[in-house]
């Protein structure tokens, strides 16, 4: 399957999936953040594709940077992260972010 | 002070997608959202009832359903929540729900005192007619100020107000006598969190819920579809436009050269347009 | 499943076209809001958009509140039953439970296509309101542990994929590409056929079981749902005894106010009682070795899946071959791929786990 996913075929735009999500984004309040780092660990490196919304990437300082605005709050980066401690994770304000249609 | 803020339950036209095959506008699964513009307008009702005291009112016409979005009005920190829901008002337009939501005014005034101020959004995202607040200025004999962008002066004991208002071209400063409707501009101001005491007090709050009779409407001919001459012909999604973006290549990057060479584009490709506008300045 | 066929096992039955019947798909967004509704009507009080922050003690420890997110936002109570959701961050903060580990909680993506009602009963032989659930393991899960899903509802099918987070970090796999690679897949390509996406979701499941049931209640506070880890990963149930949970603890509490007697842990351990009588506990215990099984055993959902679909093929095709030779092949496939010892540790450990 690995070979599936490396033709290309499948490599899936994950801006496309987060076009058919409902958000209410509470603009410049983020409700996670990466603390600030020279070198990200293995596991905060390893957010830029664990985190199913694509929320995290590398800038190019090699440091690991976020943008909430399509994260599903799933909580994937502060299960992999909480032994290092590098994101501080909160649900956003009651109300805001993620709003499943269907859920 | 009592102000009412009329507002509308809509799809959330966000959501709204156009089939790509069929080209017909696809509806199911798209959640009802409070009208973005009627929260500019509560927020504002809210402040002036916050320096003056009183109260805020909302007003919906709407299925049952439509209590959702009242509730979160009270969430907000609106002090009374009415709906205005029977099936003769299934089907209106612009002119049958002003005429709804007039009657439902006038009962409003019985009921809980005269309001010195309505506000709405400037318009609904479902519509955009911007149609039913000066509607219901109108049926209630009421001065009328629309797309507001601020409110500059209030003095509701001598009875007046001043405001800005956007125009084509401009702002213009309005002053008016007391009572007042006001359609609000959106990005005015930013609506309020409610405290943790207005959740509780929206979540047990009963919600004042009037039938035609109830509101005192008795004239049903110009209810619901009956009362609505407007005419749904066909809904669709607009063709793509024939015409394409051009890229523009250009090397000086100062604001006049850019300027300059946009122009130039534009003027070749619309050959009418600089005689046009020429004429314009000149006449 | 390997990438180009699948091994399947049907069940349908009539039997199941009941009064009442025992399964049901349902759109968390609609049942909630439904459901919502129903609360109300009975009398409760539903505050919404609104986040709990922290619990709030006496200066005993005795939980007698929360304190939420909204201005001027603690509310007292006499019990705090806690249905917070996997992540589970306000028992967690309190000191009621640890964070989740990395391999016993897996990250599960999943998409909402709709179909018209026509096609999909054309397409899944359905009729009236039954519907249809597809379970995959095999390649599709690139080496991880974890399993593929598709399930009908009225006008659309929800398809996604799960897999171990610990295993997804060491994978480099991300998730929306093994869901693409799973949509895509030959045997579930065609059911997705002409649909279209309306909604892509992620949303992490509790899969630790019965050795990660944290403290279920103390003073003042009871836990349900999945902050109590109250799945059942081999059945891929989990609504189901959420809402056992959460109807125990709701009846405990009642019949404790009845008595007039105090919330206390003491007393508040009738809830734990009480659900250990039920399925819920049962089958927890009955599987508690299953977890520590699948996450060690990762032949269960690569290479097995590849010899069984191998074999099936083997048996299948008519290309000549005679079928003792056929036969010994399919053997001979299988001891290759795992030593025979390994094979027959695998059923025993796999036995063991399940009794």
């Amino acid at each position: 399957m690995t070979g599936m996913v490396e033709t290309g075929v499948l490599g899936a735009k994950v801006e496309e999936k987060l076009f058919q999500n409902r958000y209410l984004v509470d603009a410049g309040r983020p409700h996670i953040k990466v603390r600030p780092h020279d070198t990200p660990s293995k596991a905060l490196r390893s957010l830029t594709y664990t985190c199913p919304a694509g929320c995290y990437s590398l800038n190019d300082k090699g440091q690991v940077e976020i943008t909430v605005d399509g994260c599903f709050e799933c909580g994937t980066c502060r299960v992999l992260t909480a032994k290092t401690g590098e994101i501080e994770w909160e649900y956003p304000r009651g109300g805001y972010g993620v709003l499943f249609k269907f859920g | 002070m009592h102000i009412v803020v009329c507002m509308k339950q809509v799809p959330d036209s966000a959501q709204i997608r156009v089939h790509p095959v069929t080209n017909t506008i696809m509806r199911q699964g798209v959640p009802t959202i409070s009208n973005p513009y009627d929260l500019f307008a509560l927020e504002e009702a809210m402040r002036w009832r916050d320096r003056f005291g009183g109260e805020v009112t909302v007003l919906t016409m709407g299925p049952p359903m439509a209590e959702d979005s009242l509730r979160k009005a009270l969430t907000f920190g609106a002090d009374r929540a009415v709906l205005l829901t029977d099936r003769f008002f299934a089907g209106s337009d612009t002119l049958a729900t002003s005429f709804a939501l007039a009657g439902a005014l006038a009962k409003i005034e019985q009921e809980f005192g005269k309001p010195l101020m309505i506000f709405t959004g400037k318009q609904t995202i479902d519509g955009d007619t911007a149609q039913v607040g000066p509607g219901i200025a109108k049926r209630l004999g009421l001065n009328q100020l629309t797309y507001v962008a601020r409110i500059v002066d209030l003095a509701p004991e001598e009875g007046h107000i001043t405001v800005e208002r956007r125009a084509e071209g401009g702002v213009q400063v309005l002053s008016t006598r007391l009572p007042v409707l006001i359609t609000m501009l959106e990005g005015v101001n930013e609506i309020r969190r409610g405290s943790l005491d207005d959740a509780f007090r929206a979540a047990r709050a009963k919600i004042v819920t009037w039938n035609a009779a109830d509101a005192g409407i008795t004239d049903l001919t110009k209810c619901g579809l009956r009362g609505s001459p407007t005419i749904v012909k066909k809904v669709f999604a607009p063709p793509p436009r024939a015409e394409k973006a051009y890229q523009v290549a250009t090397t000086d990057l100062s604001m006049e050269a850019l300027a300059e060479t946009v122009m130039d584009e534009i003027f070749k490709r619309q050959t009418s347009l600089e005689g046009d506008l020429m004429r314009f300045s000149a006449g | 499943m390997d990438d180009t066929s699948y091994v399947g096992m049907h069940y349908r039955s009539e039997d199941f076209n009941e009064e009442r019947p025992n399964r049901y798909t349902i759109i968390r967004a609609q049942f909630d809001k439904w459901f919502s509704r129903k609360v109300r009507d009975a009398g409760v009080v539903l505050l919404c958009e609104t986040t709990v922050k922290e619990l709030l003690r006496d200066t005993h420890g005795k939980v007698i509140g929360v304190k939420t997110d909204r201005d001027g936002g603690t509310a007292l109570a006499d019990v705090v039953i806690l249905g917070e959701g996997v992540n589970g961050l306000v028992g967690q903060r309190s000191g009621l439970r640890s964070e989740l580990k990395p391999d016993s909680v897996a990250l599960a993506v999943k998409e909402m296509h709709f179909l018209p009602r026509e096609v999909i009963e054309s397409r899944f032989n359905l009729k009236g309101n039954e519907g249809v659930v597809i379970e995959a393991m095999g390649t599709i899960t690139a080496g991880m542990t974890g399993t593929g899903f598709l399930y009908t509802n009225q006008e659309s099918i929800s398809v996604g994929i799960g897999c171990i987070v610990s295993d997804f970090a060491e994978n480099g796999t991300t998730p929306y590409g093994l869901l693409e690679a799973f949509k895509n897949h030959p045997s579930i390509k065609p059911l997705l056929a002409n649909s279209e996406c309306k909604e892509y979701a992620a949303h992490l499941i509790p899969e630790g079981g019965y050795k990660s049931i944290p403290e279920l209640f103390g003073d003042g506070w009871i836990v349900v749902g999945d902050a109590g880890q109250f799945v059942n990963a081999v059945h891929r149930e989990g609504s189901n005894l959420a809402m056992t949970t959460g109807r125990i603890a709701g009846e405990t509490v009642v019949w404790l106010k009845r008595r007039r007697e105090e919330l206390s842990k003491a007393n508040l351990a009738e809830y734990k009682r009480r659900l250990d009588e039920t399925f819920v506990m049962k089958d927890l215990k009955k599987y508690r070795k299953i977890p520590e099984f699948l996450h060690s055993n990762k032949h269960v959902f690569g290479l097995y899946p590849r010899l069984v679909s191998a074999a099936a093929q083997t048996w299948f095709r008519v290309d000549g071959a005679d079928k003792l030779t056929k036969e010994k092949e399919i053997l001979r496939s299988f001891r290759k791929g795992r030593s025979l010892p390994g094979l027959i540790g695998d059923a025993f450990k796999l036995a063991r786990s399940w009794r």
